[in-house]
């Protein structure tokens, strides 16, 4: 469905990505997750024609967006950062200006902008002005935009920034139900956001990708902590080292603080290969010693995401809070 | 381009700009009118289209200021290049709304000669009326483009309001301008050679070939400097002649005077063409930058 070859974009001396390669197929939701600043939103801006790369291929379903703009365009809805709305206009006429740009025909365009209304609980605002409404709304009508035409691909640059937490679920099933029908593609620095609706993640940094897999996949090759498990026990540290002297399989004891009073807190991994959680269970169950939690402690994809982009100052780039970015109204002249 | 047209139109009548330009065309021309015409007791209606034709250096920038430059700021532009439309498709339909706005408010003068008709008991000099419009039309046209072209460089509405106001400006000076030039031929083989440069300069910045640059720059100073020794009356005044051939308002005169001729027409026709073809030249290149 979308081929990427070979894709540099330098801005003079800056490098902003470097060679990247990737293909994604038909129905998949795909996420690209990287810091502030890693190449996301160049790499969608040159996947949608709006600039054009220094050197490197990119084809939509067989059309090269350089060589066959108006075709390959088409094949593509995109949601920008910043929604491209025109606050002066009502929900109802930018959409239809959507249409109109888009080519979209006249016979069943109207039943097409109620469904995508519809869809995105936007039809209650169709005749407020857009630069009324909260940026939340402004949000979903970018997105209504980028569905207008129903095209094959949607990319969607940080879709659920600036939302707040109940917006941000309501956002991320509309996501995963067009993965019914379009091609997704999404960009983000959130990684519960991209590991709850991706099936596929590309882990971006400094221009190139350094990690792509499922989430669960990346999780677990990368999970340098496999077969750790943490447990609570209501008892002591001596009654806990007491309890597992007898236990041969296991092969790191590490006392972690108490969260609870009257409990302690323990990691413990087994040899390779070897399932403890039940030995674990009837061990402190024979010495009387309630186990009150028992978890294993995979990496989550937070940690993997730093662990892969390196650096702590990248790290506290990535995670500054997305500051609302106050947008003006148009009431100049 | 027939969706990009109609979004500006509405655009313009939502954001009031349209009206304002329609009020302060109608006021000024009212003005005009009245002083001239009325006043004056005169049917030259020509004189007051030749006075407001002045007027284009604060009118223009009404109409051109928010074309580029407020889809920049509100980042609405990643829309339109992302759509299917071309980017010609863009930049004409922009052009021909504000065009036709500006139309509308020509239109709209129409009734100031229709008024005199009433009262001209030897009739209206029609030809130079006619004449004047074509004129008032076609700088209109020119001016427009050239504040488009302006507003697509900046993504500060009131950076390209001036800046338009200061180009339309210039053209008007220029006659004045030309007057205050050197005619000598040394003073217009410097002026040729500066252009010859500049030639060469600009051919160097699109290209980066520094070679065919220099070659450009030297043959192009040595022609000069041999055509000076040649045959020097060539360069009689030709500052002078340059500038006045630039200048949009020179070619007025003669239209107020009820002559039509081909020549102005194509040269008001090329001049709008080029700066739609530059304003197209500018978006294409900042998508490769």
């Amino acid at each position: 469905m979308i081929e990427v070859k070979n894709l540099t974009k330098q801005y003079g001396h800056h490098t902003a990505i470097n060679d990247l390669n990737f293909s994604i197929d038909a129905g998949e939701i795909v996420g690209f997750l990287g810091p502030n600043g890693a190449g996301k939103t160049t790499t969608m801006n040159i996947m949608t024609g709006f600039i054009a790369a220094t050197r490197g291929d990119v084809t939509i379903n067989g059309l090269d967006i350089i060589a066959e703009p108006e075709e390959a365009k088409k094949q593509i809805g995109y949601l920008p950062d910043t929604p491209p709305v025109y606050g002066d206009m009502r929900v109802d006429e930018y959409l239809s200006f959507v249409a109109d740009i888009k080519g979209v025909k006249r016979t069943g365009r109207k039943e097409m902008l109620t469904d995508i209304k519809q869809k995105l609980h936007i039809d209650d605002v169709s005749r407020r002005l857009i630069k009324n409404l909260s940026r939340g709304y402004r949000q979903r009508v970018g997105l209504a935009q980028a569905m207008v035409g129903r095209p094959r691909v949607i990319i969607m640059d940080e879709p659920t920034i600036g939302l707040d937490p109940k917006q941000i679920i309501e956002m991320r099933e509309v996501v995963k139900g067009l993965g019914r029908y379009h091609t997704v593609i999404l960009s983000s620095h959130i990684m519960q956001e991209v590991s709850a609706v991706c099936d596929r993640v590309m882990i971006i940094n400094k221009g190139r990708i350094v990690a792509q897999g499922t989430p669960e996949s990346l999780s677990h090759s990368l999970n340098k902590s496999a077969g750790k498990i943490q447990i609570r026990v209501k008892a002591d540290a001596t009654q806990v080292r007491e309890a597992l002297k007898e236990f041969t399989v296991i092969r790191h004891i590490n006392v972690l603080e108490s969260r609870e009073a009257g409990t302690i807190d323990i990691e413990l991994a087994g040899d390779e290969g070897v399932d403890i959680r039940e030995p674990i269970f009837r061990c402190f169950a024979k010495n009387n010693l309630p186990l009150l939690l028992m978890k294993s402690m995979d990496l989550s994809l937070e940690e993997i995401f730093l662990t892969l982009t390196g650096d702590l100052r990248t790290q506290a780039m990535g995670y500054e809070s997305p500051e609302e970015e106050v947008m003006q109204n148009d009431s100049d002249l | 381009m027939i969706a990009i047209y109609k979004k500006e139109i509405r655009t313009y009548f939502t954001q009031m700009v349209g009206y304002t330009f329609l009020a302060f065309l109608l006021l000024l021309m009212g003005m005009f009118f009245t002083f001239v015409n009325v006043f004056g007791q005169s049917g030259r209606f020509s004189e007051v289209l030749a006075a407001a034709s002045i007027l284009f250096f604060i009118l223009v920038p009404i109409l051109t200021m928010r074309l580029f430059s407020e889809e920049a700021r509100h980042k609405t532009d990643q829309l339109l290049y992302t759509s299917p439309l071309s980017v010609m498709q863009i930049v004409l339909g922009k052009f021909f709304a504000a065009f036709s706005l500006f139309l509308m408010g020509v239109a709209l003068t129409v009734i100031f000669p229709l008024i005199l008709t009433r009262y001209a008991i030897h009739g209206l000099p029609v030809s130079q009326i006619a004449g004047s419009y074509i004129g008032f039309i076609l700088i209109g046209a020119c001016t427009i483009a050239v504040g488009m072209f302006i507003s697509v460089l900046t993504d500060n509405q009131i950076i390209a309001a001036v800046a338009t106001f200061a180009a339309i400006y210039v053209m008007f000076i220029m006659e004045s301008i030309a007057m205050t030039m050197p005619v000598s031929a040394v003073a217009s083989l410097v002026f040729v050679a500066a252009l010859v440069l500049a030639v060469a300069g600009i051919w160097y910045y699109s290209t980066r070939h520094w070679l065919s640059s220099a070659v450009l720059a030297v043959l192009g100073v040595a022609v000069a400097v041999g055509l000076y020794f040649y045959n020097n009356l060539i360069y009689d005044a030709i500052i002078v002649r340059v500038l006045l051939w630039f200048s949009l308002y020179t070619r007025f005169h003669l239209l107020s005077f009820g002559i039509l001729n081909l020549a102005d027409l194509v040269y008001y026709a090329s001049f709008a063409a080029l700066f739609v073809y530059l304003t197209m030249n500018i978006i294409e290149k900042r998508r490769w930058r």
